[in-house]
């Protein structure tokens, strides 16, 4: 039996791991984890296991290039990703620090809450925020938000709503356009890292409008981060989008559940 | 942070005043009855929470976090390679060489040179990385400690028998002449270090260890190495033998025990003539030496045994000194000089006034140093009951 999705998938209409096409991989998630931070987190995405821990709002490094003026109208967010050596399938290290992967990662997340988060009531300041990846499957921008957004909380730094990760794919190489009467490809939600490596994916994020408003719609949903690394064909993003979006609802669902409950102990 | 990343050894400096380091000090010092800021006792460890097994992806893991918030996961990974062919690759006459120099090293061995070779391990086959926030992993501190941790781990060598390891952690990871097992330990400490995070990750080294597991090997001799697929039938790195021994039974929930268990490294302090254990940011701050003993326990008798030492350099050389009245020009005068007595420290037999705080200046006695190791090693003593301690962590 072969084992990529582009193959098994039109046959079984199962993914490798045996979900559908509209499946989460289970999520398991707790908040102050870290006693000795100002918030944390640990989220699980199925086998992608992230460890967050934020530290502030507090004042900024003196001497620091960015400190002092640059903080003048809001915190500044720092992120700091750290994938374990262990992480991954064969062990990887990288010499003197970080890799690429984790690089990308941290400014992606950097961007995402610098904007997302009220840091203008933090000013001549830092928020730090550090993840240590424990174990790598795949979706780990996704899950990176989703952890970080729960550590914030934890921290008690005020946003306009979670912000919510996901990833979705399309289960094919999607390079020619779409045909709309012979649709043989399914979009894939939350994928992992064999489907990941094969398969076309985005990752997109979104969080609640701020609610103006009585009559304001509840489940309007804003995508604030959005970022793809594979080819596709530009007929197939709008599926892919609205799958993600779809999952992020789901996942804002989970996140908000654990928020509460850890709350009520 | 930029400090931090400064301070090379022992951590960094809390910032307190001479006056409150000389208060510390005294406190610490009092003859034979230490009060310690948090008010353990000299030989009380910090309380703690341990599990092992919990990362999927690895083949061992532990997890240890101290009260204080700070916390460190291990994770081990076994990969094989293949051995290069250093011995038969000498000539005839390195080879007669090597077998001259290695029966040299082991006279109680009547094995010729090359069988010898073929059942021992290289120290460079264990291979450790620590990841603490705020540190490139190739800065000092990382790379001093994770060195001071791996150099008891392939230098300690027990017996063989049964549930002995022959040579050692090396020996265990020989699989054959051309193939062996190459171990990756990464510590990744979660938090900025409050303390000198050694015991912690020591610890924390150490349970991994004790919870990895390597696949059964199928294949047998010079065949290239083939495994059980069955995890179940793994088995552990440091073997396990069924507790028979009553004497053991005392520790519930264990139904096997370790006869050979990998290196504890125990940070060890001395303040005047007192002896403390596991000392936080503050106590450190003021000591006379500190000291990082490694230990093991003895396969042949049941004592423990000494593996290594290693002074680390006391941060309290870098503190600010305080000025006596004496010397001090705003006072001068109002107090006489013949109000403040000169002691002399009975640890470094430097003259000092008595409630002014002098920088360390080094050097340690003999008899402290004795001292230290004999509470370590000693029935009963600290190093045993650590590792009792961590026996008691359900391990797989």
């Amino acid at each position: 039996m072969p084992l990529d999705t582009s193959t098994t998938y039109p046959l079984t209409k199962l993914r490798l791991d045996g979900r559908r096409w509209n499946e989460l991989r289970l999520i398991q998630a707790q908040i102050s984890t870290n006693p000795a931070s100002s918030g944390s987190s640990y989220l699980a995405m199925g086998n992608t296991t992230i460890l967050c821990s934020v530290h502030g709002p507090a004042e900024g490094r003196r001497g620091d290039a960015t400190g002092g003026s640059a903080g003048g109208s809001g915190a500044v967010v720092e992120v700091d990703v750290n994938i374990a050596g262990f992480a991954s399938v064969d062990r990887k290290r990288r010499a003197g620090g970080s890799d690429r992967q984790s690089g990308r990662i941290a400014s992606t997340l950097r961007t995402a809450f610098q904007s997302h988060l009220h840091t203008y009531l933090y000013p001549h300041s830092t928020i730090s925020i550090h993840v240590s990846v424990l174990s790598a499957d795949g979706s780990l921008l996704a899950a990176a938000v989703n952890a970080c957004t729960l550590a914030l909380v934890d921290a008690g730094i005020p946003m306009p709503g979670l912000l919510c990760g996901c990833t979705s794919a399309m289960s094919g190489s999607a390079s020619t356009p779409r045909d709309p009467l012979n649709d043989f490809l399914d979009p894939l939600l939350d994928v992992s890292l064999p489907e990941e490596q094969e398969l076309p994916y985005l990752t997109v994020a979104t969080t609640t409008s701020v609610p103006t408003g009585a009559d304001e719609d509840d489940d309007d949903m804003k995508v604030s981060m959005l970022t793809m690394d594979s080819k596709v064909h530009h007929t197939y993003i709008e599926t892919m989008l609205a799958v993600g979006v779809d999952g992020c609802k789901q996942i804002r669902e989970i996140l908000d559940g654990v928020i509460k409950g850890s709350s009520r102990q | 942070m930029a400090a931090q990343r400064q301070a090379s050894s022992a951590s960094q400096i809390p910032h307190i005043s001479p006056a409150e380091l000389s208060y510390l000090y005294t406190s610490l010092s009092l003859p034979g009855n230490p009060i310690r800021p948090d008010g353990r006792s000299p030989t009380q460890f910090r309380p703690l929470s341990a599990e092992t097994d919990i990362l999927l992806g690895t083949n061992g893991s532990a997890r240890v976090g101290f009260a204080d918030g700070t916390q460190a996961i291990v994770g081990v990974k076994a990969e094989v390679e293949r051995t290069p062919l250093g011995i038969e690759a000498l000539s005839q006459a390195e080879q007669e060489e090597y077998a001259a120099e290695s029966n040299k090293k082991d006279t109680g061995s009547n094995g010729d040179g090359i069988k010898r070779g073929s059942s021992s391990g290289q120290g460079s086959w264990v291979q450790m990385a620590i990841e603490i926030p705020g540190f490139r992993d190739d800065d000092a501190l990382p790379v001093f400690l994770a060195e001071m941790m791996r150099e008891p781990l392939v230098e300690s060598v027990s017996a063989g028998g049964e549930g002995g390891m022959v040579g050692g952690l090396k020996g265990r990871l020989v699989i054959n002449r051309r193939w062996h097992w190459r171990l990756y330990i990464d510590v990744l400490l979660l938090s900025q270090p409050l303390s000198y995070p050694l015991p912690l990750l020591s610890l924390t080294t150490h349970l991994a260890l004790l919870s990895t597991k390597l696949p059964k090997l199928k294949s047998k001799g010079e065949e290239d190495p083939f495994f059980d697929d069955d995890w179940n039938a793994a088995e552990y790195l440091y073997p396990r033998v069924k507790s028979t021994s009553t004497k053991r039974s005392s520790i519930p929930g264990s139904l096997s025990v370790h006869k050979v268990r990998p290196p504890v490294t125990l940070l060890v302090i001395s303040v005047a003539e007192n002896i403390i254990f596991d000392p936080n940011r503050e106590e450190i701050a003021v000591a006379d030496a500190v000291l990082a003993i490694s230990v093991t326990n003895n396969t042949d008798s049941d004592g423990l045994k000494l593996l290594s030492i290693r002074t680390i350099d006391p941060p309290s050389r870098l503190t600010q000194p305080g000025v006596p009245n004496s010397e001090n020009v705003a006072t001068l005068g109002s107090t006489a000089a013949a109000e403040e007595s000169v002691i002399v420290n009975p640890s470094t037999g430097e003259e000092e006034v008595l409630g002014v705080w002098r920088p360390r200046r080094g050097g340690i006695k003999r008899m402290t140093i004795a001292k230290m190791v004999k509470m370590v090693l000693e029935k009963g003593g600290v190093g045993e009951e650590v590792l009792e301690g961590l026996e008691g962590v359900e391990v797989g």
